[in-house]
């Protein structure tokens, strides 16, 4: 097939080839920047927690009624809630606690190395014996805390804090108090290096120190503020008048909606003087990456109808390009040429056009893509993105000629005598 | 001649209808997804209050660790909120002509027990300068006086939803409702008001519609009411207890102010001179650094437009333009096709512009149509997109398509019939006469 004429045709043709040209350049431009966005939002959505995230669902109760003001009747209504959920059938593992993972955020603190310069801002929540099973998580190195010590420190702690401490000669409490506490790798390695953090001690501004004795190993809850994958875990049994109590079930595979419904209905009829509201773990992460969700599925949609527009365009172009050349056609076969030829023609013509649009594009999309993150702090293009792109383009150029083309091809030579 | 024209534009639209409706489809749907996105960004970028954003202010003031800056991209930022004990002091300001500190909580609300369970409702702490200050609406009634601030008053502001659940919508002024454990007095009743970005509270989730009640400030001592929103520390509390969370240096309040054109510098002043005169006592350790800012300003500080919106919307307009593209190669071959009939029209005298007059009228008939039907389109898809704002948001009712996008959309379609046809109009109106004839 000579490439030679096909040139000379299309320069005489130059707006309708420059059309074709411009469009399919654009499109490539679009198409991968909207991939890039889909790439994004799927990297975010599709990173790991470290936990069961599947099968854990979580439970607040929310009281209403005043003897829920008693510290007695809450500690009583907190040990009956726990032994509730753990016999419910299903439930592999039961926690107290107030972390919750994939909501957004949750609660941070400020801790020093003691001997280090600065303070490091990690998040921190209260833990029970329970918490880590409840997570589905191991303490890798080290342990983490038992009933009875969670029962005690509990109460140190309660006792420490009902009244002012009074306070030293630097304006801080006069007496300190220790803490053990259970760490994420992330945190250990950003706190004391990589060397094995038990042992190790932390202390916060007040000059209380936090000895850690475990470590876990994955740990992962986005944060407001760079602080994602730092964690510290106290013991302490979390409930109050005001802000209820929060629990996490881990349930057996595939049960976590049966047991989200039964906890419910199961600690209502304990005590009606509350509400209870559960929600499982991948409802809760959907709402959170409800923005995530609805850019891949809006920018697939994008991409889906602008290839499609493109390629009825190029159906629509080339059609009438064969339609102005039947008598070309028609005289070429009267002269040997076979339909194979004719199919040829078109296939090459497009496929060049195509191939000249794709080059331009990948500058328009580096271009497009220069103008998204300086306005709008997009993501940058990768150069997979872009030959994913130029593929996709390239075989829906190649389908959308194929129609026409094969239509030309079908063209009699007898054609080429009439209405001359 | 027009009427004429549109004619002639139906009858060539009739004529392959297969290819009128890719040529239709593919404008509408350009049409469709541009003014879908326009419209999603629009509802987040809209000034909620257009006569007088530019008079509300949003105050901060640096209290924030000696040691380091408040956490967050900009180490220049002072904390997003202010503490209990600095908004009492600003707040004995005369210099603004209204204002409110303000805080969320979720409080228990007891319906009748014919009407439901006791339930947590979102309701915000605030002055009675919150409604004016805001342009908030009302159905029934109006919010409370200054006295009622001071007391502080057991009357609660009710928003639709709320009147709805107790009361079935009617008029509640004057009736009781139970929050906590206190009885409160209705005063008012808001009209619908659901703006997309929640303006006066971006601390948190700015999506989330406005609360449910409204209650004075004050009750915070008494009721102890903490807050639901973000609490920001650096220093432990000086005394245990409620007392010694307000009486700490925790930032958790937000402070807005309406002030007189004139009087902006004279307030910052005001809010300087007090940081100055407290940094005396100790407070203060970090350098002078308060902010006044516009609501505009503050609301693009924190990002109220996600970069996502921004970018889909230039995603669509490009999409746009590659239909536009689309739709000029399309109408040049549709017209150069019509060549010989154009040639005998030609012939038989008519003039380039009439000719060319034709064809523009054919392009700008081709986008109207099919902008009226993009138009349809995108309404559905806001629609099917606030179906997901209740996984969201907890809310349907994000995206509006409201007068001004339909301007937008009309404006669209319009440029894009104009941009796409003249070309292929102008290509055609060139026909000579001549060689078409030679051929018939």
């Amino acid at each position: 097939m000579e490439i030679g004429p096909i040139v000379r045709a299309l320069r005489r043709n130059k707006v309708r080839a420059g059309l074709i040209v411009a469009e399919i350049a654009l499109t490539l431009a679009i198409v991968t920047n909207c991939v890039a966005m889909i790439v994004d939002a799927r990297g975010k959505m599709t990173r790991a927690s470290g936990f069961d995230d599947d099968n854990i669902v979580s439970v607040r109760s929310t009281p209403f009624e005043p003897a829920f003001k008693e510290d007695g009747y809450l500690d009583n209504s907190l040990r009956q809630d726990l032994e509730a959920l753990r016999a419910l059938p299903g439930v592999v593992g039961v926690s107290n606690t107030n972390f919750l993972p994939w909501q957004g955020g949750g609660s941070s603190t400020e801790l020093k190395p003691v001997g280090g310069a600065e303070g490091l801002r990690t998040q921190i929540y209260n833990t029970d014996e329970g918490t880590f099973d409840a997570l589905g998580i191991k303490v890798t190195e080290g342990h983490g805390f038992t009933r009875e010590f969670v029962d005690a420190d509990t109460l140190r702690l309660r006792k420490l804090f009902a009244e002012q401490r009074p306070a030293g000669a630097d304006g801080r409490p006069a007496e300190k108090f220790l803490q053990e506490v259970v760490i994420s790798r992330a945190f250990a390695k950003l706190a004391f290096g990589d060397g094995s953090p038990l042992g190790k001690m932390l202390e916060d501004s007040d000059g209380d120190q936090y000895r850690v004795v475990g470590v876990v190993e994955e740990f992962y809850n986005p944060y407001g503020w760079p602080i994602h994958e730092y964690v510290v875990f106290f013991a302490n049994r979390a409930r109050s008048y005001q802000g209820g109590a929060a629990f996490l079930l881990r349930a057996e595979p595939g049960q976590a909606a049966a047991v989200a419904k039964a906890a419910e209905q199961k600690l209502l009829a304990l005590n009606g003087g509350r509400n209870i509201r559960v929600r499982t773990l991948t409802e809760i992460k959907a709402q959170y990456f409800g923005p995530q969700s609805i850019v891949v599925t809006l920018m697939g949609a994008v991409i889906v109808l602008l290839v499609l527009v493109t390629s009825l365009g190029i159906v629509g172009l080339t059609s009438f390009s064969v339609t102005e050349r039947t008598r070309q056609i028609g005289t070429r076969r009267a002269l040997g040429a076979r339909r194979v030829d004719i199919l040829k023609h078109f296939l090459l013509e497009n496929w060049l056009l195509t191939t000249v649009a794709l080059a331009l594009g990948c500058g328009l999309a580096i271009g497009v893509n220069v103008g998204i993150v300086s306005a709008a702090g997009g993501t940058r293009l990768g150069w997979l993105t872009v030959a994913a792109g130029v593929a996709l383009l390239w075989t829906a150029g190649l389908l959308a000629t194929l129609a026409p083309a094969l239509r030309a091809s079908r063209i009699s030579p007898a054609v080429a005598t009439r209405n001359v | 001649m027009v009427p004429y024209n549109l004619r002639l534009a139906l009858l060539s639209l009739r004529r392959n209808r297969i290819l009128s409706a890719v040529i239709v489809g593919g404008i509408a749907l350009g049409i469709a997804v541009s003014t879908m996105f326009s419209t999603m960004r629009h509802a987040f970028a809209r000034d909620p209050l257009p006569h007088k954003s530019d008079r509300v202010f949003y105050v901060r003031m640096d209290s924030w660790d000696p040691l380091k800056p408040y956490p967050g991209d900009d180490p220049n930022r002072p904390p997003t909120q202010i503490t209990y004990q600095d908004m009492v002091a600003l707040m004995r300001s005369d210099i603004p002509a209204r204002q409110s500190g303000m805080y969320k909580s979720n409080l228990y609300l007891f319906p009748d027990p014919a009407v439901g369970r006791p339930r947590k409702v979102m309701t915000r702490l605030c002055f009675s300068d919150f409604f004016p200050l805001f342009d908030v609406p009302f159905k029934y009634g109006s919010g409370w006086d200054k006295k009622a601030d001071q007391g502080p008053e057991q009357v609660v502001v009710l928003d639709e939803e709320t009147n709805d659940l107790l009361f079935g919508g009617q008029n509640s002024v004057a009736k009781t409702v139970r929050i906590e454990d206190r009885e409160f007095k209705v005063v008012g009743v808001l009209d619908h008001w659901r703006p997309t970005v929640k303006f006066y509270d971006v601390t948190q989730s700015y999506v989330q519609p406005p609360e449910g009640m409204y209650i004075p400030f004050n009750h915070l001592r008494p009721m102890q009411i903490r807050t639901n929103g973000n609490t920001d520390g650096w220093k432990s509390p000086p005394g245990p207890g409620f007392d010694g969370f307000l009486a700490s240096e925790t930032s958790w309040v937000q402070m807005w102010v309406e002030l007189p054109k004139d009087r902006v510098q004279a307030y910052k002043d005001y809010v300087d001179a007090y940081v100055i005169e407290q940094k005396k006592t100790g407070r203060f350790p970090r350098p002078l650094n308060n902010r006044v800012t516009p609501m505009m300003a503050w609301l693009k500080e924190q990002k109220t437009v996600p970069d996502e919106v921004t970018t889909m919307m230039i995603v669509s307009l490009l999409f746009l333009a590659v239909c536009a593209l689309n739709l000029t190669g399309l109408l040049l071959s549709k017209f150069l096709a019509r060549a010989p009939e154009i040639g005998v029209r030609r012939a038989l005298g008519a003039r380039r512009v009439d000719v060319f007059l034709q064809h523009v009228v054919e392009c700008e008939l081709v986008a109207v149509v099919g902008g009226a039907i993009g138009v349809l389109l995108s309404i559905g898809g806001l629609a099917v997109i606030n179906k997901w704002g209740q996984t969201l948001a907890q809310r349907n009712d994000l995206f509006r398509f409201d007068g001004t996008m339909l301007a937008v959309a009309v404006g669209l379609s319009l440029l894009a019939g104009l941009v796409a046809g003249v070309y292929p109009a102008w290509r055609v109106c060139r026909t000579a006469p001549a060689i078409h004839l030679k051929l018939q």
